[in-house]
């Protein structure tokens, strides 16, 4: 979105003037980014609504949909990556059920906090799993009152995962080293300690 | 005993084995009695959870999923599981990584790594799924197998978002009123009732319980409004993450925002346990939140 057209002539510039959206702060490959990672078709957005009006999360907090997929459109990659509701999605896929231009807005979603993630940008909880899966192989680990409970059932106390196989760690481990997730998630972690 | 002619692989996921283990019991026994062997898919992991681990990288999503496909692959067996969240993150890694050429070599790469190679030979099935399934079991099948009918019983089923959406990528039909999971709880006996909303979300996905709770809870909150108006003597569910959500979550909501609903909240697997005549410390049920007695009180 230029704010300067440099036409050289002040009356043309006037008429012409882009009346919707003065800023530079946008990036133009937000958008292609956005549809490279959600795999959906995000610029063919015309606004229309349904995705917030078919949201759980949008009658009790500022959270829209429809603004995240227009600043998706015009490129308010600072804008949409730094907004906390950014987080308030909890990926019901209504919207992407009724979407009538049959995008996916929840994938939409699910890209911008990937690409927020690239800047650091991520809630502590999701850190969190992380550590989690990597140190035991389960997002919620077994624990003690659990262990007998399952003794009692007959089942073994400790389930026939990476529970029961620890052998099979190194391999979850290997896949999340590859990716330097679990350093990324212990450097954000410490730092946001401090 | 029922003769076994299907076999699965049986995914176990976090939240089943590690927090309601009456789940994974109830399922391995219910299923016996119609047919259906599940054996334990030895070394799996997390699925992993589709709204943590999705939301920061999905790439390590689509090779942690994969890896639990290939572990699969190896025994030359379809899965199934239990749980709406692994259904999403195990059945849709499966499908896309089947479809997208690009996205299999980039996950193969890294599963090389581990000495690991997803072939996409299996299918994975949610458990319900395969009950409704005439082929498999279907609902006839499913009727005879009580030997104990939730009758005056009103359940509330409550389908969960990922099974069964985005409906397009999916082989549910309606996912604006759909009535499957109710036919299922009907031949066992209990009357399946209709409430407002059926379908939103319990609240707890997409990382939104840990990032922002009383948000998350307010969600849950209003389907127990909604279920309460109707009343229902229980909620029912296929997912344990929407158990946690419901089960425990009305603890939570009595506590942040003084309302009490004391509705228990059973996994189908259980009901189904309950109306084969499994007792409820077979199934566990004592490690719930929310007590289940007034539900069972009805029925024993």
């Amino acid at each position: 979105m230029a704010t300067e057209k440099n036409y050289g002539n002040p009356e043309l510039e006037a008429k012409l003037r882009d009346r919707y959206l003065y800023t530079d702060d946008t990036n133009p490959e937000f958008l292609n980014d956005v549809k490279k990672v959600s795999r959906t078709i995000a610029h063919m957005c015309y606004q229309c609504g349904t995705c917030t009006g078919s949201c759980p999360s949008a009658p009790r907090s500022s959270y829209r949909i429809r603004l995240f997929m227009r600043r998706g459109v015009l490129g308010l990659e600072k804008e949409a990556l730094n907004d906390p509701d950014l987080w308030l999605c909890t990926t019901c896929y209504s919207c992407t059920d009724r979407c009538p231009r049959d995008i996916a807005p929840t994938d939409v979603i699910m890209a911008m906090r990937n690409l927020a993630f690239k800047y650091d940008i991520v809630p502590r909880n999701f850190l969190k799993t992380v550590q989690l899966i990597y140190t035991t192989g389960h997002g919620v680990p077994n624990n003690d009152v659990n262990r007998s409970a399952r003794e009692k059932l007959g089942l073994s106390r400790d389930p026939p995962t990476t529970h029961s196989y620890p052998e099979f760690m190194p391999g979850i481990q290997k896949i999340i080293d590859h990716y330097k997730l679990k350093e990324n998630a212990d450097r954000i972690l410490a730092e946001e300690g401090q | 005993m029922a003769e076994s002619k299907h076999q699965y692989a049986f995914f176990l996921g976090c939240i089943a084995p590690n927090r309601y283990p009456g789940c994974e019991s109830a399922a391995i026994k219910t299923s016996a009695k119609v047919g259906i062997e599940l054996l334990p898919l030895k070394g799996a992991g997390c699925c992993p959870a589709p709204g943590a681990f999705g939301s920061i990288d999905l790439n390590v999503f689509y090779a942690l999923a994969a890896r639990n496909l290939v572990l699969a692959e190896q025994m030359n067996m379809d899965i199934t599981l239990i749980c709406n969240g692994c259904y999403k993150s195990i059945w849709e890694v499966n499908h896309i990584l089947k479809h997208n050429d690009e996205l299999r070599d980039g996950v193969n790469e890294v599963l090389k790594e581990v000495d690991m190679e997803f072939k996409g030979s299996i299918d994975v099935w949610h458990l319900a799924e395969l009950y409704y399934d005439p082929k498999i079991c279907g609902v006839n099948k499913l009727a005879a197998s009580v030997t104990r009918p939730l009758t005056g019983t009103k359940i509330a089923v409550h389908y969960g978002c990922h099974l069964m959406k985005p409906g397009k990528e999916r082989h549910f039909g309606d996912t604006e009123n759909p009535m499957w999971i109710d036919e299922l709880v009907e031949a066992l006996g209990a009357e399946a009732v209709q409430y407002r909303n059926k379908m939103q979300c319990c609240g707890a996905g997409g990382g939104v319980r840990g990032y922002d709770l009383t948000h998350s809870l307010d969600i849950t909150n209003e389907k127990l409004i909604n279920v309460t108006e109707v009343g229902a003597d229980a909620i029912t569910e296929v997912c344990p993450f929407c158990q946690l959500q419901y089960d425990r979550g009305q603890i939570e909501i009595e506590e942040k925002f003084g309302k009490t609903y004391g509705i228990p909240v059973l996994h189908f697997n259980e009901l189904l346990g309950l109306a084969q005549g499994m007792s409820p410390q077979e199934l566990a049920l004592d490690l719930h939140g929310i007590d289940c007695k007034p539900f069972l009180e009805k029925i024993l």
